[in-house]
């Protein structure tokens, strides 16, 4: 045990610190695609669990499954059933997709979701959740026979939550990444809300009519699919389009 | 809003009122709620081999009332990584007289996840960042939960892993060091819309302490009324 741990676990702290060292987004991924490869995974999702009303794509952070999986977890929206991501509220640690409970008699519908993903040759999968105060989240793969012992779990915790940590450093400190949705004023506009001023407090604040700054909310409305100002502020924290 | 006193060996004799109340605190929350059994003690309080003179602990106390804390313990003494846990660190030995480690990092049940002023384990992670720039800190090591990880990420707390983590009663553990630098904290101060420092330095004005950096980020209600 303790040869591979001390394999794995240099591995491990070598990957990390290669990925702090690494400038982009792709790049990261790209280690990260192939040290889990090296493992017999062939397919990630690095996501937020989607909120009722949420789909997976708007929640993802990065994307590794294959697209027709993907379309199809979106357009049928298998998040609401699936009991992976269900069970990631449930518990702090990682773990086996065959350890998410479900009612294997009678929940038809979470069966299928396991089923189905055999049919992309996701025979075993791997998932860790990612709790913030506000938001769970999780890193979630999947491979045909991939290796599974105590030493390599840990060993892809580590890198995954890692992984994970500086892909939302990167996109933190470029450029806006096209997971954004919200034009500069309308994310200024809800910063305002969020703060609790009024369309009126907000209007003379930014120098604007109160009529427009009311446009604009519904505008940030519609597109986050809320169906109030309260829960436009708090869909627009949540994904991170504002911060306070 | 509490306020975060430094207490060490110069200044304890301070807070001697405190220190009952907080070693009953620990042991209601390590021993009674975690089930962290080997620290079980027949005298209702949680006190270890690393509780030294040398310790230093932040008691954040709101009303008189003690509501959270943390202890940090410098590296070239024994700690919880060097005596205890040395196998989540594969990197070799911490003894730094720069490095000092964090542990016992609690707020008390009926403070946690509050919504009115800032949280006051946010305050206690900021504290402690300007504790280590004061005196000369470049880094904390910490052995922790896991799922402390992504927290530290979106704060800006910028943690570099010793080892892989653990299965330790149910909970999956690993040893980090952090970095205690300026610009982390200036960026935890913004967050928590902080003008200015928040320690509270009492009965310690003979310490030797380094300035701190200024804050150029004004907290929103101040941006607010330039406007």
């Amino acid at each position: 045990m303790q040869g591979i741990e001390s394999y794995w676990g240099r591995r491990a702290l070598d990957f990390v610190d290669a990925i702090e060292a690494s400038a982009t987004g792709a790049s990261v991924m790209s280690q990260f695609e192939k040290v889990i490869r090296d493992l017999g995974f062939h397919a990630y999702i690095m996501a937020g669990i989607p909120e009722p009303g949420q789909t997976l794509a708007q929640v993802t952070v990065a994307n590794g499954w294959p697209l027709e999986w993907f379309e199809l977890y979106n357009r049928e929206n298998l998040s609401a059933v699936d009991p992976v991501p269900r069970h990631c509220f449930n518990t702090l640690n990682p773990f086996e997709w065959k350890d998410a409970p479900y009612d294997r008699e009678r929940d038809v519908a979470a069966r299928n979701v396991m089923t189905r993903a055999c049919d992309f040759r996701f025979h075993e999968g791997f998932c860790i959740p990612i709790h913030y105060d506000d938001a769970t989240g999780a890193i979630s793969m999947a491979g045909e026979r991939p290796y599974l012992d105590a030493e390599t779990k840990s060993a892809l915790h580590l890198m995954s939550v890692f992984t994970h940590g500086r892909l939302r450093a990167l996109t933190r400190s470029g450029p806006q990444g096209p997971s954004r949705r919200l034009s500069e004023t309308e994310a200024e506009v809800l910063r305002w809300a969020a703060r609790g001023k009024t369309a009126w407090e907000t209007s003379r604040i930014l120098g604007i009519s109160e009529r427009n700054v009311r446009w604009h909310l519904e505008e940030a409305q519609r597109k986050l699919m809320a169906p109030n100002k309260t829960a436009t502020v708090a869909r627009a924290l949540v994904n991170r389009e504002i911060m306070i | 809003m509490p306020e975060i006193h430094v207490v060490r060996k110069d200044n304890s004799h301070l807070y001697e009122h405190y220190f009952d109340s907080y070693f009953r605190l620990r042991y209601d929350i390590y021993v009674k709620q975690r089930k962290w059994m080997a620290l079980d003690r027949p005298d209702g309080r949680e006190i270890d081999q690393f509780d030294t003179k040398e310790a230093v602990y932040l008691f954040a106390i709101d009303a008189g009332q003690l509501i959270g804390a943390m202890r940090a313990v410098p590296t070239l003494s024994p700690t919880l990584m060097s005596d205890i846990f040395p196998y989540l660190n594969l990197r070799g030995p911490i003894r730094r007289p720069d490095v000092y480690e964090l542990s016992r990092v609690f707020v008390i049940p009926e403070r946690r996840g509050e919504h009115v002023g800032p949280r006051v384990e946010m305050l206690l992670l900021t504290a402690i960042m300007e504790y280590g720039i004061s005196i000369g800190l470049t880094a904390f090591s910490i052995v922790l939960e896991s799922w402390w990880l992504p927290r530290f990420e979106r704060i800006g707390w910028k943690a570099h892993p010793l080892g892989l983590p653990h299965q330790m009663d149910g909970m999956s553990v690993l040893a980090v060091l952090v970095d205690c630098d300026e610009a982390t904290w200036k960026s935890l101060c913004g967050q928590l819309g902080m003008s200015g420092p928040t320690l509270t330095w009492r009965g310690l004005s003979d310490v030797n302490r380094r300035a701190l950096p200024a804050l150029s980020v004004l907290p929103p209600a101040a941006a607010q009324q330039t406007r």
